[in-house]
């Protein structure tokens, strides 16, 4: 029984120490990009050892960031031209200008309606292939798998070119829809679900549940923590898409890739801009994290079903 | 199909005989999910993806039997209702060339040296990243280990960071005078050329998306690990199986499709790989040790404007993972799930 504790404890130790060691090299870069947002540029350009400790310069970062003509990062109040004469008073009705999007506030609304759109159309998807039979199954599950290898960056002459046909450009929509049904999120959902016991299924059947109520009734709470993992997937997808958002946005409507990729002249990198562009960034997809932890509870399925 | 399956419970006959068996064999109840069904819950997905991803796709093929010679104006098919109009315009001008473009590749020195550096990125990059994330997936699911959620936060950040910062940091910290070379120099070991040298820059590259992409993998196989049902372990347990056993017996067999998941799209992923080698090695040095099958075609299409060359590439590309990613499957068993 000691050596077993004591073999126990060394388990955790290991554990512990792999653990830790992981987290402090992940966090090194980034703590590394933090402080550089929090130098003047010369001041980090010019040593050569490494800084651990933050400067004081992340405002004075952060009003050049905000003083270019060009990109918007955080938006501001827009100006309200259009309301209604109650006679009594005026009342404003034109949402859209209330606050006037920066390409932070971009990049968020595009995730989110992209990660719900997306959300549904894979889980929907994902049940189709791992619980139903149907002709061409396995053909068309393996066409969509096969597109997952297509580099992006070759799609965006062809769809730049369909997006112009059906009057998209400069759209949310068009860095929404194109890849709607992630490919890798179908296949994801797929894997996942062929773990939902088929005789919990039939059960349910059974008690005239119809086939829409076995999808969002079972399927999709026992997959919680996989909508989940799948919900960050889509959203970081969305988050770091670059080229295509490059070629079919304006300027004004930039989302954070494009909008920091401006900060990379041919003259001149904006180190400090950059960094802080890289610093605030990364906020929203921690706010998301803590929003999504919940979901990652063990143990959903076991005990549905006796086997 | 509804009533089909009634007739035949009424006389049950040979072929329905046949059809029971062979649903059994495949652990399927009779009648559980067929027909319409599947293809109703289908149906958005396949929409979207057969207007936005259908067409493009089966235009790169058409465009790889020709030679791109400029962007179009011709209307190919118009109508004007008064207050609806529509014209479509031909895309492109084109020249055929038949497979020209696909025997041009044979003998293109610049595609080989590229097929080959992300050949060795590949082989050494994916074996190392899912054998971290499934370590710390399975460490961080242990029931002892405290404050999960903000280890798996902190290891699942990179992906976060902005491709073209992280990218810029990692070409700052490998400088032959850079924090990696300091942290190294100062415990007594030897200064590696991490962009200088062919070999340790491709390895800069596998640091980089191993940095960026482990945690990710982790909270996919961490997403796996929950469907894993409890009597499993405490079964083994009965049997008095180590914590090595239960490893080996009871989390990967149960773990594989999803470990299969993170294999085949690691690898797909590497073979995307684009945006690094370009920010970090200026777009290939040294000498073109670090250019990418996608680097390649990016510059063959947007720099040269040989489209059609570029899908060509594209599709040589598409086929090499398509073969790979089936060995893959079939290998990790997918062929009899």
């Amino acid at each position: 029984m000691r050596e077993e504790t004591r073999r126990e404890a060394v388990w955790q130790f290991l554990a512990y120490a792999f653990i830790l060691l992981g987290a402090v090299l992940t966090l090194v870069p980034l703590y590394w990009i933090f402080v550089a947002s929090t130098l003047d540029e010369q001041e980090f350009l010019s040593t050569t050892e490494p800084r651990l400790i933050p400067g004081d310069s992340f405002l004075q970062n952060f009003e050049s960031l905000q003083a270019r003509g060009n990109v918007q990062f955080v938006g501001h109040p827009g100006e309200m031209t259009q309301y209604v004469d109650f006679g009594f008073g005026y009342v404003y009705y034109d949402v859209w200008h209330l606050w006037d999007l920066g390409a932070l506030e971009s990049s968020i609304f595009v995730a989110v309606v992209y990660t719900l759109l997306s959300l549904v159309l894979c889980s929907m998807a994902g049940f189709a292939f791992a619980k139903y039979e149907f002709r061409f199954k396995k053909p068309m599950f393996y066409a969509i798998l096969a597109t997952l290898i297509l580099p992006i960056q070759l799609l965006v002459i062809p769809l730049f070119l369909l997006m112009s046909q059906i009057g998209l450009t400069n759209s949310y929509w068009a860095i929404i829809l194109p890849w709607a049904a992630n490919p890798l999120g179908i296949f994801l959902m797929r894997q996942n679900m062929r773990s939902i016991p088929d005789a919990l299924l039939e059960s349910a059947r059974m008690d005239g549940a119809t086939e829409f109520q076995l999808y969002y009734k079972i399927a999709l709470p026992t997959m919680k923590s996989s909508l989940a993992a799948l919900a960050i997937i889509l959203f970081l997808f969305q988050w770091n898409l670059f080229l295509f958002p490059l070629v079919i946005l304006e300027q004004g409507k930039y989302t954070i890739p494009v909008a920091i990729n401006q900060l990379v002249g041919a003259q001149r990198v904006y180190y400090d801009q950059i960094m802080v562009a890289a610093t605030l960034s990364i906020i929203p997809i921690v706010v998301l994290f803590l929003v999504l932890q919940k979901q990652f509870v063990s143990g959903i399925l076991a005990g549905s079903v006796k086997e | 199909m509804a009533t089909q399956d009634t007739a035949s419970q009424a006389t049950p006959t040979a072929r329905d005989r046949l059809r029971f068996v062979r649903q059994s064999v495949s652990h399927r109840l009779p009648n559980a999910g067929e027909g319409l069904v599947g293809y109703l819950f289908l149906l958005p997905a396949l929409l979207v993806f057969t207007v936005f991803l259908g067409f493009p796709i089966l235009y790169t093929l058409y465009l790889s039997f020709f030679r791109f010679e400029g962007v179009s104006n011709e209307t190919v098919f118009w109508f004007d209702l008064g207050f609806f109009s529509y014209e479509l315009t031909r895309i492109a001008d084109l020249t055929f060339v038949g497979l020209n473009n696909y025997t041009a590749l044979l003998s293109d020195s610049l595609f080989h040296q590229a097929l080959f550096n992300t050949t060795f990125i590949l082989l050494v990059q994916v074996p190392l990243m899912v054998a971290l994330a499934l370590v710390f997936a399975v460490a961080l699911n242990a029931s002892f280990v405290r404050f999960k959620g903000v280890f798996r936060t902190v290891l699942a950040l990179p992906v976060s960071a902005n491709l073209v910062a992280y990218s810029t940091v990692f070409l700052l910290m490998m400088q032959d005078a850079g924090l990696v070379n300091y942290v190294l120099t100062s415990v007594g070991l030897p200064a590696i050329p991490w962009l200088t040298s062919s070999f340790w820059s491709r390895m800069t590259i596998v640091g980089a998306v191993t940095w960026r992409w482990t945690g990710y993998n982790m909270i996919i196989l961490l997403a796996g690990l929950q469907t894993v049902p409890q009597q499993l372990y405490e079964a083994a347990e009965i049997d008095g199986a180590s914590r090595f056993e239960k490893f080996r017996y009871v989390t990967i067999p149960q773990l594989r499709p999803v470990l299969l998941f993170v294999v085949v799209t690691s690898t797909i992923g590497t073979f995307k790989l684009f945006s690094e080698p370009v920010i970090i090695n200026g777009g290939g040095a040294p000498l073109d040790s670090t250019i990418t099958i996608v680097q390649y075609i990016y510059q063959t299409a947007f720099i040269d404007f040989r489209l059609g060359y570029a899908s060509a590439l594209t599709y040589v590309l598409i086929a090499v993972v398509s073969l790979l990613s089936a060995v893959q499957l079939n290998v990790g068993g997918e062929g009899d799930a």
